[in-house]
C-alpha cells in the first residue's frame, strides 16, 4: 500500500529516531512511501504567535494541494502536530465550504487549487486499521515476551477529532504494542499533556507534567515508554535529569518510539533500523533482555 | 455599578480569530478544570471569557492565560458548548501581541520566531529557534540562557539529533509567501484588521 509520508521538520532532526525507525519498520509491513515535493512546515502548536488563523490553514492547505495534484494516496503525518495542523483544515473546510473559498484565494496566488479530497492519516491509524493487528503480529520474529511498556499517546495524536481512536479511552497504541509481544500498563496520564510546543519557554511550569507523566507510568510497572509524537518524545525524555533535580526524585526510564519497537520486534537491525543508539536514555539493554 | 459594556466583547468578536465563538459558553467551567496549565493561570478560559463579556479590555489583553495554552485540544473536545476554547486562546493570543501586550516574553518569541522561520524558510530549524528564542531578550541573557540549555544541546548531538546543516529554503519559498500574505490580508487578527 502507498501513502505520502510527510515527515515534517522535527524528524530531520529531534525525532530522527522516529523517521529512521519508520521507514524499516513499515516497509517491512509492505508499506511505500513517497515525500511531498518541496512541501513546508505545518507551522505546529504555536504559530498563532505570529500568524493568523487562515494564514496557518493556507500553510497547510499548500502541502494538501501539492499532494493532490501529483497523486490519490492518502498522506501518513507520523508527527502529531503536522497530523492535527493537516486534519484541522480538512475538518474546517467540511464545516465551513467559505472556509474552502478562501483557501483557494490564497493558494491561487501560488497556482495552487485544493479540492479538499486528500485523507490525511496517523501512523497509528494507518497500522492499526490499513496493516491490522494480525498482520503485525505475523510479522514479529522477536515479541517482547511481555515487557511492561506504558503506551503515552498524549494529545494531538487522538484529539480533538478522534478519527481513529477514542479520545478520552485510547486502546490503538496499547493494542499495537501488544500484537509486539509487550505487556502495556495501564496508566491514568496516558492523554495527559507534556508541555508540547510550550515546554521549552514554559519550562518551569511543564517539567510537573512530565514527571506526573513518568511517575504514574513507571507507578504501573512500566520498564519503557512509547510514544509516536516527536515533542511528547523530546519532552518526556530530555529534561529527566532537570525534573530529578528540581522535585529530588530519580527519574531514569527509556522513551521510545513506538516504530523503533516495531523494529525491534520484527528482528531488524538494532541500530541502522532501530535506531537505539540515538536515544538519549538508552532502551537497547533492556529491549535486547526482553527479546532474549 | 459599572453599566454593561459590550465595545470589548464586539471588538473579539469582530476582529480575534475565533472570537465570535464566546457567545456560545455558558461559563460551566469545564474548560478550566480540563487545561493542564490552569493553576499557573491568573484567569482559566471560562474566567477570560466572562471578562471579554465585562469588557476588561486590560486584563484579558495582558492576562498570561492567553499565552499558556499548551494546544492538547483537552478543552475543545470537553466544552459541553463545543466552543473551540483553544482556538479562541491562540486568537486572543495573536491579537494581543499584535496590540503589543507581552504578558509571557518567551513564549510570545518562541512562537513569533517560530512563524518568522516559516516565512522566511518554509520550513523551521529546530537549532535555530531556541537561539532565537534566547536572544529576543539581550545578549546577556540571551549567552545566560544558553549556557543553561548548553547540557540538552549537547545531548542532542551526541546522538545525532540534532541537524548540522542550516535549514535551506524551500524551493517554492517565493510562491508560499505571496499566498500567506494574501492569507494574511484577508485573515483576523493583525495590526490592520
Amino acid at each position: 500500500m502507498k501513502y505520502y509520508l510527510y515527515w515534517g521538520c522535527s524528524l530531520e532532526g529531534t525525532g530522527a529516531n522516529f523517521l529512521q525507525s519508520l521507514r524499516p519498520a513499515c516497509e517491512a509491513l509492505g508499506m511505500e512511501f513517497e515525500e511531498i515535493e518541496d512541501w513546508n512546515c505545518c507551522g505546529a502548536s504555536v504559530s498563532y504567535a505570529g500568524a493568523s488563523d487562515l494564514a496557518i490553514k493556507v500553510l497547510n492547505a499548500r502541502n494538501l494541494a501539492m499532494a493532490e495534484a501529483k497523486g490519490n494516496y492518502d498522506i501518513v503525518a507520523p508527527c502529531s502536530s503536522c497530523y492535527i495542523q493537516l486534519i484541522k483544515v480538512n475538518h474546517e473546510i467540511k464545516e465551513n465550504p467559505d472556509l474552502l473559498k478562501q483557501v483557494n484565494d490564497c493558494l491561487a496566488e501560488g497556482g495552487l487549487h485544493y479540492k479538499g479530497g486528500i485523507r490525511v492519516r496517523h501512523i497509528q491509524d494507518v497500522l492499526y486499521n490499513d496493516i491490522g493487528v494480525e498482520k503485525i503480529r505475523a510479522r514479529v520474529t522477536k515479541p517482547l515476551n511481555g515487557l511492561k511498556i506504558a503506551g503515552y499517546v498524549g494529545c494531538q495524536s487522538v484529539r480533538p477529532y478522534g478519527e481513529y481512536d477514542s479520545t478520552v479511552k485510547p486502546v490503538v497504541q496499547d493494542r499495537l504494542l501488544a500484537a509486539l509481544g509487550a505487556e502495556p500498563v495501564p496508566f491514568a496520564k496516558k492523554i495527559s499533556c507534556c508541555g508540547s510546543g510550550i515546554f521549552l519557554p514554559e519550562m518551569d511550569y511543564c517539567m510537573g507534567l512530565v514527571k506526573d507523566i513518568l511517575e504514574d507510568a513507571l507507578g504501573h510497572g512500566a520498564k519503557l515508554v512509547s510514544t509516536v509524537c516527536p515533542m511528547c518524545a523530546m519532552n518526556l525524555e530530555m529534561y529527566q535529569d532537570r525534573i530529578n533535580k528540581k522535585y529530588g526524585i530519580q527519574l531514569d526510564v527509556p522513551i521510545v518510539y513506538l516504530t523503533q519497537l516495531m523494529a525491534v520486534a520484527f528482528g531488524l537491525d538494532l541500530k541502522k533500523d532501530a535506531a537505539l543508539d540515538r536515544n538519549v536514555i538508552p532502551p537497547e539493554a533492556i529491549l535486547k533482555e526482553a527479546v532474549g | 455599578m459599572a453599566a454593561y459594556e459590550p465595545s470589548f466583547a464586539q471588538e473579539v468578536s469582530g476582529k480575534v480569530d475565533f472570537g465570535d465563538e464566546i457567545k456560545m459558553c455558558m461559563q460551566c467551567g469545564v474548560c478550566a478544570g480540563s487545561c493542564p496549565l490552569r493553576d499557573q493561570m491568573d484567569y482559566p478560559p471560562r474566567q477570560i471569557f466572562s471578562l471579554v463579556r465585562a469588557g476588561k479590555r486590560e486584563e484579558v489583553l495582558g492576562s498570561k492565560a492567553i499565552l499558556l495554552c499548551t494546544s492538547c485540544y483537552t478543552c475543545v473536545v470537553k466544552c459541553p458548548r463545543k466552543v473551540p476554547v483553544m482556538d479562541v486562546m491562540h486568537g486572543l493570543a495573536h491579537y494581543a501581541l499584535a496590540q503589543g501586550y507581552v504578558s509571557r516574553k518567551d513564549t510570545a518569541s518562541f512562537g513569533q520566531e517560530f512563524w518568522k522561520q516559516v516565512y522566511r524558510l518554509g520550513r523551521v530549524d529546530e537549532k535555530d529557534l531556541p537561539r532565537r528564542v534566547f536572544f529576543a531578550d539581550g545578549v546577556v541573557n540571551g549567552i545566560k540562557k544558553m549556557l543553561d540549555f548548553m547540557d540538552v544541546g549537547i545531548k542532542l548531538l551526541l546522538h545525532r539529533r540534532m541537524k548540522l546543516l542550516p535549514e535551506r529554503k524551500i524551493k517554492g519559498i517565493q510562491s508560499l509567501r505571496k499566498m500567506l500574505d494574501k492569507a494574511e490580508k484577508k485573515g483576523k487578527g493583525g495590526t490592520e484588521a
